[in-house]
């Protein structure tokens, strides 16, 4: 092995009523890597997350992490966190009890609670919101909350289903670059599961491109637009990347 | 695989644990009451002519009873509906007053009012020899009246009235399209209603012990068999019967649950003068009438003997607070108190627990909880009562005997509905949070405690209300339960009237009306305060007026641009003074920047102050059949059949594109699968299927996508947006697309005070409808619960959604009409039409 397989999935099937949703599935991701798996509604993409954390079982195939397997292990043992697209923050708690909930549940000393809920809350620039409650901030601070909820569990990987989905464009475009820079610091693994093409190449070291149940394409972003796999990959990416583009150079002529 | 045995979770053992405690109090003592029923007790009853009497008295002036109960709930309700008046509230609240009070005291306020020497007799010399059929069918209607008013009330809230408009133009009379329209798309709940007061009336006994006189009913029948003779078998062969009218009742219920019927149009009636004269009257006069024999007994209250000395005086309730006086009820009422908050506290607890099993936790045993909670609802009271007596009559003091049956009798008779409460609340609650917590390693449990209950609070204290309120007035399943030493104060009424004091019967009365009214008031405005708490902590962000919006929206659309004021005021149509007063403040606020070179950019800030005005999404219903376009949407449906080469639905998603309005979702249903071709070009399209298009109007898609529901557009899918700029970024208000139009035959909108105030099919100077509307976050909230209520309606299924918040809910909505051209977004009617357009398809070939 040239290097650690941080998740290693092989072969995984899974079919509800009949119906095939994921078929023969197998993958690798890298320590600290940050892969986008990325396709249109339908394609799959979602019960794969919910696989890999451990909401959904699979019918077939494996997970590892580390080079152990956590096919049935509990979700809250894997080491995973996730962000939901709306949030699921807890409407009757502040942004810090939010934070601290977990870290309650667990019974950890309140010294440490302390320590820990405003270090993530530094780290995601939500100090001077503690005390706010979830329902009156805006989409952005909502997601960063989610995200602060997660990190306070100290997950090696944060798994994303389509966080931004639900935010305007402007949001986006500084949350993903603020996404990144995350990353990049907390140095963790992160998924993150999204339909946006632009989003999947804007933040990913990698792209898992998905369609009908398959992966099509693995690869990294500059890889996928140089030498798309098949004709879904060239009408589904690079075609609306070539669009986009063209309508920013338009735009700004 | 080590899973091989699925370990079983722990909310299965509580699922079963619930099943047992329902088993083993409702189902059980109804078993042990069959298996005690002799053969000499079947043979005695059912030879015994005084139980054919009982049974035809009971039936007699039960029917009766019902009867016009159903009649006069249906007038007060259809009038009360209709009327646009203030203070509703309060009225309903007069109308249902009888719910608070025992039917002991019901019978009671009439017979001082019609029996010998009462205040007819006494004030007007009006004499009525003895008791019977008429004081039994006068107190039945009294008591019975608010269950059948909520029920039919409720109907008429979500009747879709535009079928009366039709009626209108046809020149049929109100009395004929009431009889004709609104009778028969009422009448399942008309049953409901008439079985729901039978089912009372035959079962009740509180009212026949004031009033029957000789004329004895089938609950006195049993009661007197069983005191009399303590012969509880022959108790339980009459139980038997009892429970007849309330099982078909039950059932018929559970039947016609989701049968809807009835048609839906477009609206709508406004009250005239008279019309609403008319109903203040009758309904002024059905809520005063009912208040007579509350009245009544309270005037009593306050008497020194009645009929005798008719003298005022406050002793009796001194009497009654005394503890030493003959007449003490302070036991009795200490016993109620006690009963009824330990049965609101632990039926709360149960019915809740009940509720959070039967919705949030999986699983097989999930459905027969939920049958098993809302059964109880079957049985009667004083069969339950019975049931009780033969399964506990081995637990002599330490549960039969005890407070502690009395509040488990009146947990489980009440059950269903605070369990029904329950379980809607918790549909309610977000469906990710068990997720959340598997992820994050939080117990169920500590979810349970600081998430669920925190969020449920107000659905929590209705129920507790509930229970407690109808704990202070049960009589019947208690009544053979209750020990001396255990009384509750309104058993204690049938006490005093065995003695004949009726005084002391007013005081109890009065005293348990008070309490309960006390405890209604009370938990209402204790609800509305949380609510308001909790709703004003949401809404402290800043609002913009309406011109400072259009002021900012208008700098947004051309940032970094060149602008003098004059252009804005332009832009924006305002005066150039107001203009200048906002563009000054905007700029000392940091919300614009002016830039040397004159160039206007909107801040950070600026932006932030928008941010709430933002169009979040996209709903767009594309689920139907196009049939007005065949041969076309044969094989094609109509969104995706192309006009001069461009899809119809591309118009509309290139125009939210262009504003980067991107969480678009499309409900489909006919020719889904070709909708799949779409997500080439719009990777973000998400599909939300309707199964029952084309068994249902469009209200159904609304339905399926009713939680999505956002700050958002939603869409017709088979508009020719020739515009694109009626899609705009930000929305002030909700509002309706509309063109103005000096006559149409279509749907259009009348508007009153600014905003819409009726829509029709057809009409002269008005606004033509555009299906494209916008919701802001208000009216989103209000608009799902609406849909998903009407919805549930019966005959829901056949609305037009648009009905809901323009004609059904109206009062919950506040709509404005955004004016546009009628050349900005075109319908293509039907073929004919798209021939026109696109001669191309003039010899279409249906594949």
């Amino acid at each position: 092995m040239e290097h650690l397989s941080k998740i290693s999935v092989n072969n995984v099937n899974k079919k509800f009523n009949g119906q095939i949703v994921l078929e023969d599935i197998s993958f690798d991701i890298n320590q600290g890597e940050f892969v986008s798996i990325l396709g249109s509604s339908g394609c799959g993409k979602t019960t794969l997350l919910k696989i890999l954390i451990g909401i959904e079982t699979c019918d077939s195939g494996s997970i590892s992490k580390d080079g152990e397997e956590i096919t049935n292990k509990k979700s809250s043992e894997r080491g995973m966190g996730l962000v939901f697209q709306n949030y699921a923050l807890f409407p009757n708690m502040n942004v810090w009890n939010n934070v601290a909930y977990a870290l309650k549940a667990h019974h950890v000393p309140k010294e440490e609670i302390k320590t820990r809920v405003d270090e993530v809350l530094d780290i995601v620039g939500l100090t001077d919101f503690a005390r706010k409650k979830p329902t009156k901030m805006s989409g952005g601070q909502q997601q960063r909350v989610a995200i602060a909820r997660t990190l306070v569990m100290d997950p090696d990987i944060i798994l994303f289903d389509e966080p931004m989905a639900a935010l305007d464009a402007d949001i986006r475009m500084s949350l993903r670059k603020e996404l990144k820079d995350l990353q990049k610091k907390l140095n963790k693994t992160m998924i993150y599961v999204t339909h946006d093409q632009e989003e999947a190449f804007s933040m990913s070291d990698r792209i898992i491109v998905m369609n009908d149940s398959h992966i099509v394409q693995y690869d990294t972003p500059n890889n996928i637009y140089k030498h798309p796999a098949n004709e879904f990959v060239k009408k589904f990416v690079v075609k609306h990347l070539d669009e986009k583009a063209k309508a920013i150079i338009d735009s700004t002529k | 695989m080590k899973n091989f045995f699925k370990k079983i979770k722990p909310s299965t053992y509580l699922q079963l644990g619930l099943i047992a405690i329902l088993f083993l109090f409702l189902v059980l003592p109804l078993i042990f009451m069959l298996f005690k029923v002799g053969g000499n007790d079947l043979n005695y009853v059912f030879n015994d002519e005084n139980f054919y009497k009982a049974i035809g008295n009971s039936i007699i002036y039960s029917l009766a009873g019902s009867l016009i109960t159903t009649i006069l709930a249906t007038i007060v309700a259809y009038y009360l509906s209709r009327l646009r008046i203030k203070g509703k509230k309060w009225i309903i609240i007069l109308l249902t007053i009888p719910m608070l009070i025992p039917t002991i005291s019901v019978g009671l306020g009439v017979r001082s009012l019609f029996g010998t020497s009462g205040f007819l007799d006494q004030l007007f010399g009006i004499k009525y020899d003895g008791l019977g059929f008429f004081d039994l069918i006068l107190g039945s209607v009294n008591f019975s009246f608010p269950v059948a008013f909520l029920l039919i009330y409720d109907a008429f809230l979500y009747e879709d009235r535009s079928i009366y408009d039709a009626s209108n133009t046809l020149g049929i009379s109100r009395i004929n399209s009431f009889f004709g329209i609104t009778l028969p798309y009422l009448k399942t709940t008309l049953i409901s209603a008439f079985f729901a007061s039978f089912t009372l009336i035959f079962a009740d006994y509180g009212l026949p012990m004031e009033v029957a006189g000789k004329v004895k009913t089938l609950p006195m029948y049993l009661y007197e068999e069983v005191l009399s003779s303590f012969n509880y078998g022959r108790g339980a062969v009459i139980s038997l019967v009892l429970l007849l009218p309330a099982l078909v009742a039950f059932i018929f219920d559970v039947i016609n649950k989701d049968n809807g019927e009835g048609a839906a149009r477009k609206e709508n009636i406004k009250p005239s003068k008279t019309f609403t004269t008319i109903g203040l009257v009758v309904v002024i006069l059905v809520a005063v009438i009912l208040m007579i024999p509350q009245v009544s007994f309270i005037a009593i209250s306050f008497v020194t003997r009645f009929p005798g000395d008719m003298t005022f005086t406050f002793n009796n309730y001194k009497d009654a607070f005394s503890p030493y006086s003959s007449v003490s009820i302070v036991k009795f009422l200490s016993n109620s108190l006690i009963i009824s908050l330990l049965a609101g506290l632990f039926g709360t607890i149960v019915a809740y627990l009940t509720g959070y099993l039967s919705t949030r936790a999986k699983g097989k045993l999930a459905k027969p909880l939920h049958l098993l909670s809302i059964a109880t609802l079957a049985v009667p009271g004083l069969v339950l009562g019975i049931g009780y007596v033969f399964l506990f009559n081995n637990t002599d003091g330490w549960f039969s005997g005890t407070i502690i049956i009395l509040v488990v009798v009146n947990i489980i008779h009440y059950f269903s509905s605070p369990y029904l409460m329950a379980k809607n609340a918790f549909n309610k609650v977000d469906k990710n949070y068990e997720t959340v917590a598997d992820t994050l390693g939080i117990s169920k449990i500590s979810l349970f405690f600081k998430v669920m209950v925190p969020n449920t609070i107000e659905t929590i204290m209705e129920m507790f209300s509930y229970l407690f309120i109808n704990s202070m007035i049960t009589i019947s399943a208690v009544s053979f339960l209750a020990t001396y030493s255990t009384q509750p104060l309104a058993v204690s009424i049938t006490t005093y009237e065995n003695q004949a004091i009726y005084e002391m019967e007013s005081v109890v009365s009065t005293i348990i009306l008070f309490i309960n009214l006390i405890a209604k008031i009370g938990f209402d405005l204790l609800k509305e305060g949380i609510k308001k708490i909790s709703k004003g902590k949401a809404e402290e962000k800043m609002e913009l007026t309406r011109f400072q919006f259009q002021f900012l929206t208008y700098i947004e659309q051309n940032n970094m641009k060149v602008l003098t004021q004059r252009q804005i005021a332009d832009g924006i149509t305002l005066s150039l003074g107001t203009t200048n007063k906002l563009f000054n403040q905007f700029v000392e606020d940091d919300v614009i920047i002016l830039h040397k070179n004159k160039k206007i950019e909107l801040t950070e800030k600026g932006y932030k102050l928008l941010e709430p005005y933002k169009v979040r999404k996209a709903i767009i219903i594309a689920a139907g059949f196009g049939s007005r376009m065949v041969p076309v949407t044969l094989d094609t449906p109509k969104p995706l059949v192309k006009v001069n080469g461009v899809r119809i639905i591309d118009t509309l998603l290139d125009a939210l594109y262009a504003k980067d309005i991107k969480n678009i979702t499309i409900v489909v249903g006919y020719l889904k699968e070709q909708f799949q071709e779409l997500l080439e070009k719009y990777p973000t399209l998400k599909f939300i299927e309707n199964p029952i298009y084309n068994e249902s109007n469009n209200i159904s898609s609304m339905y399926v996508a009713r939680d999505i529901i956002d700050r958002c557009y939603i869409c017709e899918a088979d508009l020719v947006v020739s515009n694109p700029e009626v899609i705009t970024k930000y929305q002030y208000c909700s509002n309706y697309l509309g063109a103005h139009v000096s006559e149409t035959d279509d749907w259009c909108f009348f508007k009153k005070h600014g905003y819409i105030d009726r829509v029709s099919i057809g009409g002269e100077d008005c606004w033509h409808m555009i299906g494209i509307s916008y919701w802001n976050e208000k009216d989103s909230t209000k608009l799902r619960e609406d849909i998903d209520k009407v919805y549930h309606s019966r005959g829901g299924k056949e609305k037009y959604w648009d009905n809901v918040p323009l004609t059904m809910c109206k009062k919950d909505f506040k709509i404005e009409v955004r004016e546009c051209l009628k050349s900005d977004v075109t319908e293509i009617d039907n073929y004919s039409e798209l021939v026109i357009i696109d001669p191309t398809y003039k010899n279409y070939k249906h594949k």
